[in-house]
């Protein structure tokens, strides 16, 4: 069968990364063809290649047999290559017709002509069953008719290789039957589709063909017809070598924090986190397991208060904390290691020292009467800085900007757990860090169970599921879809809870 | 009636001027660059006419010269706009500080300027570009007497302009562009505009339309320039945010804003006998845009990437 | 890494020192082409500015310093927090007249505090005006500096009409001069230079309770926790929108302060009534910039340019201009927001993270 796109031998490097590592890939004419693979495997950069929007260190693209070059989004246009944004590149206050023609308009005597570009789309539309309003504002329609008028984008444009970048993360499950159809029909009409995703069944349903990566790395390419889903998730996910971080048996008591419906809106899509209910104890650590963007920023942040929610209940030592303010949470035995280090952990630009008191500074051991207390700022912030090994330039007086990632990170863990919390939430506490930074922090979120504090756990990696967990939840688009004991289950069936493609019967058993 | 005649036709003075300015901020907004210089552009465009205007009236057919006066200050206007353009676009400096450094240099380059070539730093004119009545359609009841007589040319170009403004940015693929680089910039990357250049348009039209505008408020209410345009350019601002960033809303509250300004400088008998302070008058445009400010600012009709540097590595 | 953060400090100054130098480039450029002949004495004559009169010349410089000092201090407390503040003209005018209406009415007040309630009252009008904006800011989430320019017209026109119902000198178009005891003593520091107004004394004890409030209180650590990284600072549990009220109040009762402390300087000096924005309130933010936003550097910043501007009207025994030193200030002001760019390369350039895109409504 005829190739319509070839990228052969990719390599694609960022400072400290290596995104593609000798990547090839093929798409044939009129197949449907999938990127699988974790977060971080590479599929969104190797997309972003063949899109112009990246160019490689080494390999080649072929276009119908013949090498081209694509150095920005108008050459791949030029091409016929035309890619859906996982966020989409929509005027929201322009029309459907306006956003479809924009950059590609008619004219006539100079001004605007949009009758031609009318009919067209309409032809599109009717002939792909891609149904939009030609006339509504695009803040005023759904995000699954969105989608539609991005996919109608590239075919105003006459594309043949469309790429879609993980297209159902943002669908309510019908919007999902719709665009398998579409993409489908398009399939049907002699489109070549390239669709990443980390969702097995979506993979089974609609793709002729799968390409995996993980780690940069090319895995294999495999027949989706012939292939089970085990078979891909354990290409997905691979046989981890396990870390294993020495720790006893978790002997909990009682609960520390229970959360109960608790749900979370977001203007214009559906519900992030949707009616979740858990609980964690004393001595144990709870993880919160699934792939990047399935509710859990939301989760966690509804929990420490950075975010409103919709409805539900929050309980920290039986005291309803649902309506509380950040601060009286943090003082009331919530510690939280955030998700984004430099977005919410640290302020970049203080020294250490100051970061380190960061939700305390205005308890009487640091300040008085409205002044704050240097030396003993200074003192506890060396005290913390011996205690947990934090390296940096000038000590209490860095600036928290120079320092390296894992000692940034280690001063957060410092900082929440010297607060003694009842309960740490610590959400990907080792992204981005090495080896060695990662075992210390493991022991440390061990040492603090073992000292009877909850922990929940929010992690996107399956070796520190597996390490730390005393229990883990599966979370999938805002709910829980499964509870489980590490010990009872393997890394390729926890890959099919968190691609959505197994389910339990959660919700009695989570709580 | 001749009241009305009156109060109408002044506030013409003042409803031109800031429908111009106004257009021209809207041009540089709507492509997503803030633009709080249009004071100084104003001031650089009306020192620039004013001084063609100065050396060239005695010899020339006064619309004619008007004529090219507008031309000049609109071209100094842009060429001043160009220092915003570099700024805010290539060096990606904050907007709101290289508007005020242009607020700041304009009028002290004015009065620089005319003090060395003429001494003094008012520049002198004489008003002769009324006209008395147009042929024809002066003439007309009523409708002649209120738009064909005691006009300006510039009355007409000022509404002429507003049609223009609307018809570009509705109606071409220059507008449709334009507006979708002051909303999502990155749309109009991806979808091949060099965003760039959109800029550069938007602000350098600003740049003429606020040059000009600053003329057409000296010529028919002063007989001298003195750097200085009374606060008109950031009164058009506000006529721009009261305005929603539309032009026709834009052109009411020009008219809105021209009227309380016409108010509080005319001083009209029927309103004397009301004993409102003029005071009430001239803060009442810049209270009405504060409350639209507070009223609008959850579902704020503000291009939504005004103020934020494109740049296209970044995505 | 640690050589990196000492280079963005020397950066800092760099940028300023080079946004000074090609503001006085390009205004010798200017002045050569003006006058070649007398260029060279004009220009000279402008660098040595306030010191070309001995003490007098030290005197002017101090005493034109006080309000941009302080309306600089405005600006850069603001920006301290994340806000830009350029509301200075409304606050300064504002600030202006409350000090003026007291010190010339309330002359019950006994000598030793007329000037100081003056003071206090100017700082309270200013900081009303500032809270404005701020409010809006922090509750109506509306840009500041849309908020702050309409509430600088509003407050110039309020002025306006108020000084002529209330203290008004018919004869000149302008306030009655204040009572003397309304004058800020001059705190023995007349001795040393015979000219110069109390009002230096009150700018530099601000600057340091400024400098104070910045760098060793628990306001000063939560204000500006907010203005480095708001998210950050709410996860801390700062309430951020109370800090921003309170920064943006506090910026306009230090401009409110700048507009007392010109007219209780014992100069005569009285408020006119003109349809113009307060310069000294544009000043400030060129004050900010040059200083850096930190208190000692609005100090150095604020004398400077007063050392300029006396520079510049000295200058027009050679025939030139004095509007050359605005000229020269909004080329300076020009140069600045271009370092705030280099800044934010070398900002971006490290930590490797796109700043967060913080939308703000209009």
């Amino acid at each position: 069968m005829e190739n319509v796109i070839e990228m052969r031998h990719i390599t694609k490097v960022f400072p400290g990364i290596i995104a593609n590592d000798d990547v090839t890939i093929e798409l044939r004419k009129g197949e449907i063809h999938a990127l699988l693979g974790e977060n971080g495997a590479g599929k969104s950069t190797l997309m972003s290649v063949l899109f112009g929007l990246y160019q490689p260190e080494k390999g080649e693209i072929l276009k119908n047999g013949h090498v081209v070059q694509i150095n920005n989004p108008n050459d791949a246009n030029n091409l016929g290559i035309g890619m859906v944004h996982q966020h989409f590149k929509l005027v929201h206050n322009f029309t459907v017709l306006e956003n479809i023609v924009l950059g590609a308009e008619d004219t006539k005597h100079g001004f605007l002509y949009m009758k031609n570009a009318r009919k067209k789309v309409e032809e599109i539309s009717q002939r792909y069953n891609l149904k939009v309003d030609c006339d509504a504002l695009i803040s005023d329609i759904t995000v699954g008719m969105q989608q539609r008028v991005e996919i109608i984008k590239m075919l105003y444009r006459d594309n043949e290789v469309l790429i879609f970048d993980e297209p159902t993360a943002v669908l309510t499950p019908q919007e999902i039957e719709e665009l398998m159809q579409i993409m489908r029909d398009l399939a049907k009409e002699g489109k070549s589709i390239l669709f990443i995703t980390h969702k097995l069944n979506e993979i089974k349903e609609v793709a002729d063909r799968c390409t995996v990566l993980r780690k940069g790395k090319y895995i294999g390419t495999i027949d989706v017809a012939t292939t089970t889903k085990e078979e891909m998730s354990e290409m997905m996910v691979g046989r981890k070598i396990n870390l294993t971080t020495e720790k006893t048996e978790s002997h909990p008591t009682d609960d520390i924090l229970v959360v109960k419906n608790l749900s979370v809106s977001k203007k214009g899509h559906k519900n992030p986190v949707n009616n979740i209910s858990f609980s964690v104890r004393k001595g144990e650590i709870v993880c919160i397991a699934g792939i990047d963007g399935n509710g859990q920023t939301e989760l966690v942040q509804a929990i420490t208060g950075l975010m409103p929610i919709l409805n539900g209940t929050i309980l920290l030592n039986g005291k309803d904390i649902t309506h509380a303010s950040i601060r009286q949470r943090n003082v009331s035995g919530i510690s939280h290691i955030p998700e984004d280090r430099h977005k919410h952990g640290l302020i970049l630009d203080y020294p250490l020292s100051y970061n380190l008191v960061l939700q305390r500074y205005f308890e009487p051991q640091f300040s008085q009467h409205g002044f704050l207390k240097f030396e003993e700022i200074e003192k506890y912030s060396e005290k913390l800085i011996e205690q947990y090994d934090i390296r940096s330039g000038q000590g209490s007086k860095t600036i928290a900007r120079s320092m390296s990632g894992g000692n940034q990170q280690k001063a957060i863990i410092a900082r929440e757990i010297d607060k003694n919390p009842d309960c740490l939430i610590a959400v990907q506490p080792t992204r981005g860090l090495d080896v060695g930074a990662i075992e210390y922090i493991h022991k440390q979120i061990i040492r603090e169970r073992d000292e009877g504090k909850a922990v929940l756990l929010v992690s996107l990696e399956l070796d520190e599921v597996m390490n730390l967990s005393d229990r883990i939840l599966v979370i999938y688009e805002g709910e829980i879809v499964g509870e489980f004991n590490p010990k009872e289950i393997t890394v390729q069936e926890l890959g099919l809870y968190m691609a959505g493609s197994k389910r339990g019967d959660t919700n009695e058993k989570a709580v | 009636m001749s009241d009305i005649l009156f109060l109408f036709q002044q506030t013409m003075f003042f409803f031109i001027p800031l429908l111009i300015v106004a257009l021209g901020g809207l041009f540089s907004e709507r492509s997503g660059i803030i633009n709080i210089a249009l004071e100084g552009m104003m001031i650089i465009g009306a020192f620039a006419g004013i001084f063609f205007i100065h050396f060239f009236q005695q010899s020339m057919d006064p619309q004619i010269c008007l004529l090219v006066a507008l031309l000049i200050a609109g071209l100094s206007g842009t060429l001043f706009a160009l220092f915003h353009a570099i700024a805010s676009i290539n060096m990606k400096a904050d907007q709101t500080i290289s508007g005020t450094a242009l607020n700041m240099f304009a009028p002290a380059f004015c009065i620089f300027v005319a003090r060395l070539v003429q001494q003094t730093q008012q520049v002198e004119f004489s008003n002769t570009f009324r006209i008395t009545k147009v042929p024809v359609l002066g003439d007309i009841p009523f409708i002649g007497e209120f738009l064909f007589q005691n006009t300006y040319i510039t009355n007409f170009l000022g509404i002429l302009i507003l049609v223009l403004s609307w018809l570009i940015l509705y109606k071409t693929r220059f507008g449709l562009r334009l507006r979708s680089c002051g909303e999502l910039p990155q749309a109009a990357d991806s979808a091949g505009i060099n965003v760039y250049k959109i800029r550069y348009a938007g602000t350098l039209i600003s740049g003429f339309l606020a040059g000009m505008g600053g003329l057409i408020f000296i010529v028919p209410t002063s007989t001298n320039f003195n750097a200085d345009v009374a606060g008109y350019g950031f009164l058009a601002l506000a006529v721009l945010i009261f305005g929603q960033w539309k032009p026709w809303h834009i052109a009411g509250a020009a008219f809105f804003f021209g009227f309380m300004k016409t108010i509080a400088s005319a001083g009209l008998p029927f309103l004397a006998s009301l004993s409102i302070p003029n005071y009430f008058y001239k803060i009442t445009p810049y209270v009405a845009t504060l409350i639209v400010l507070a009223f609008t600012s959850k579902n704020s009709a503000a291009p939504r990437a005004e103020g934020e540097p494109f740049d296209k590595g970044k995505r | 890494m640690k050589k990196l953060f000492k280079s963005e400090a020397s950066l800092n100054f760099a940028s300023s020192v080079t946004a000074i130098i090609a503001g006085l480039i390009i205004g010798l450029i200017v002045i050569i082409i003006a006058n070649p002949s007398n260029a060279l004495n004009g220009f000279l004559t402008l660098i040595q500015g306030g010191f070309s009169n001995g003490t007098r010349g030290i005197g002017q410089v101090l005493n034109n310093a006080t309000p941009i000092i302080l309306t600089g201090l405005s600006v850069g407390f603001a920006f301290k927090t994340g806000l830009f503040n350029i509301g200075t003209p409304g606050q300064f005018v504002v600030g202006a007249f409350v000090a003026i209406y007291i010190g010339v009415e309330w002359t019950f007040l006994p000598g030793a505090i007329h000037w100081l309630v003056a003071i206090i009252f100017a700082a309270l009008a200013g900081a009303l005006w500032g809270c404005v904006p701020g409010i809006m800011k922090a509750y109506l989430n509306v840009n500041e500096v849309i908020a702050s320019i309409i509430m600088n017209y509003i407050g110039m026109y309020t002025v306006n009409y108020i000084v002529p119902l209330t203290v008004f000198n018919i004869n000149k178009n302008e306030t009655l001069p204040v009572a003397s005891s309304a004058v800020i003593p001059q705190f023995g520091i007349e001795h040393l230079i015979p000219n110069v107004n109390g009002g230096i004394v009150i700018a530099i004890i601000l600057v340091i309770v400024i400098h104070i409030i910045l760098n060793k209180s628990v306001l000063g650590y939560e204000l500006k926790a907010c203005g480095f990284n708001r998210d950050a600072s709410k996860y801390a549990g700062i309430n951020a929108k109370q800090k921003i009220v309170c920064s943006m109040m506090i910026a306009g009762a230090l401009a409110g302060i700048g507009g007392a402390l010109v007219y209780l300087g014992g100069t005569g000096k009285c408020l006119a009534v003109v349809d113009t924005l307060a310069p000294e309130g544009f000043n400030g933010i060129a004050v900010a910039l040059l200083g850096l936003s930190s208190p000692f550097g609005i100090l150095a910043a604020g004398l400077f340019i007063a050392h300029l501007t006396i520079g510049g009207s000295l200058m027009q025994i050679y025939g030139f201009i004095p509007q050359i030193v605005d000229i020269i200030i909004a080329i300076i002001i020009y140069f600045s927001a271009f370092a705030l760019m280099v800044k934010g390369i070398l900002a971006n350039g490290f930590h490797f993270k796109k700043k967060p895109k913080v939308k703000e409504g209009q």
